[in-house]
């Protein structure tokens, strides 16, 4: 803390420290959440495995067909795991600052850290999940991703997004627990309209039209041209999505840096 | 240093009323001071130690840090509840930078927590707890230590290990201590201060500061 240290030097010891934090807090996440019981840290994988596999299997068993002729397992499985994230990240996002509370006695630990160590894990965990699904699909059924970059790209877009709206709903449930009650039911109610579930070439022209105001549709479309290439026609802009992402961190930020100041621990 | 300007800070009250907790509080601590802050219950005197070590904000006013601060010590702050004491220590450990073996052995060694020390810390009395945030706090070896009474008080074997550390400590380190009873600030502090109404006034000499106390 000394007035010595200045300049650029400076900007290497926050930032090393910045990443120390979060390292610390992603490894306490995972002790906190899972323990070293049973399959101790390998749930975080688990739960979204399984929660894949019930929905691929379930759509497997009813057997609809897909326009474009898509595989019905492959499409569901990798429609579903994005939006296990999406979900996840989210809905825990009200409860995060009162469960951690207790960590902001300690001045290098900020709110952003919190939320950013949690969304962090629960995003690897899940891109962890998805190469698991992908890598089985591609050996039972030979279907590999065209351009496994763009599927990276979706689910870091996916994620950013997520993170920027957990950044929000953190810093409205400083204010009042109604953001943690409503929150779950939102999730719920526009499952269907985020795109996991359908592909905007599906859709009538106009209701292409409004589908692609929503960030998290194109994210599920460039995840889509990743798996399938030109198979199927996707539409998306990368830049809308990225516009998207940076102004709900933004925003969420801006939030958060308000609500600290009135937080009681 | 650490400045306190002009501090204010209020609670919202259930029913939309609010409560002025501090009022106004200016102080400049430096280094190597050891100060006894006494207040009667509900003067402020957890609110201060929360605003100094910058868990919560002010309403108004400004504090000015140029100096490494504890956690209150003397309640289960700062800690996590789901791990084990040991896992805390680690966690301690990577956030400020100390070596993870040694930090774990020297928690082990000065909490005196048994084989709790590999349990969850839920599990544990609230004297363990304070042990333990104790024994992290001073690995971390802070330049400041903002204590609550209770960390000293008592005539365990500990309360005496406690009270030997953090004698030893003050030759370098800054202590604020927040205290009712004027007996167990006289054990460490140099200086004192009283809390009433929301204000903190000084006092160069601590027996002023006891009688100040006493009279108000």
């Amino acid at each position: 803390m000394s007035d010595a240290v200045a300049g650029p030097v400076d900007w290497v010891r926050t930032l090393r420290i910045q990443f120390r934090v979060l390292g610390a807090l992603i490894l306490r996440e995972m002790s906190t959440r899972f323990g070293r019981e049973n399959l101790g840290y390998l749930w975080l994988f688990a739960e979204p495995l399984m929660l894949g596999t019930a929905i691929g299997a379930l759509h497997h068993a009813t057997g609809h067909f897909l326009p474009g002729g898509l595989h019905v397992v492959f499409f569901w499985v990798t429609g579903y795991v994005p939006f296990y994230m999406f979900r996840s990240v989210v809905n825990r996002a009200p409860t995060a600052v009162v469960a951690n509370q207790s960590l902001l006695y300690h001045r290098r630990i900020t709110l952003l850290d919190i939320l950013l160590s949690r969304n962090l894990l629960e995003g690897g965990a899940v891109m962890g999940t998805l190469a698991i699904f992908l890598a089985a699909f591609g050996m039972w059924l030979d279907i590999w991703p065209k351009q496994p970059a763009l599927v990276v790209l979706g689910m870091m877009g996916m994620l950013a997004v997520s993170n920027g709206l957990a950044l929000m709903l953190a810093a409205g449930a400083i204010y009042t627990d109604l953001v943690d009650r409503v929150v779950h039911l939102i999730t719920y109610i526009t499952m269907p309209f985020t795109g996991a579930f359908f592909m905007v070439f599906w859709l009538p022209t106009d209701m292409q039209r409004q589908a692609l105001w929503i960030p998290t549709v194109h994210c599920f479309e460039i995840i889509r041209r990743g798996l399938f290439g030109t198979e199927v026609p996707t539409t998306f802009d990368v830049g809308y999505t990225v516009t998207w992402a940076i102004g709900l961190n933004l925003v969420g930020l801006l939030m958060l840096r308000v609500a600290r100041r009135r937080l009681v621990v | 240093m650490i400045r306190l300007e002009n501090v204010h800070k209020s609670y919202k009250l259930h029913g939309g009323s609010s409560k002025a907790v501090l009022r106004g509080v200016s102080a400049i601590f430096g280094k190597g001071e050891a100060v006894g802050i006494l207040g009667r219950n509900g003067a402020g005197k957890s609110t201060l130690l929360r605003l100094i070590s910058g868990v919560e904000f002010p309403e108004a006013g400004h504090i000015q840090r140029q100096m490494t601060i504890s956690w209150p010590l003397g309640h289960a702050a700062a800690m996590h509840y789901s791990i084990s004491g040991a896992d805390n220590a680690r966690f301690i450990a990577r956030i400020y930078e100390k070596p993870i073996a040694e930090t774990v052995e020297f928690v082990e060694d000065f909490a005196e927590l048994g084989q709790y020390y590999r349990q969850p810390v839920r599990t544990y009395s609230s004297g363990m707890m304070t042990r333990l945030s104790l024994a992290l706090s001073l690995a971390v070896d802070f330049e400041c230590y903002l204590l609550d009474e209770v960390v000293a008080a008592g005539d365990s074997r500990f309360a005496e290990r406690c009270r030997a550390a953090l004698l030893d400590r003050r030759a370098r380190s800054t202590m604020l201590m927040v205290s009712h009873q004027p007996e167990t600030v006289r054990a460490f502090c140099t200086s004192g201060a009283v809390l009433k109404d929301g204000r903190l006034t000084r006092y160069e000499d601590l027996d002023q500061a006891i009688a100040a106390y006493h009279a108000a």
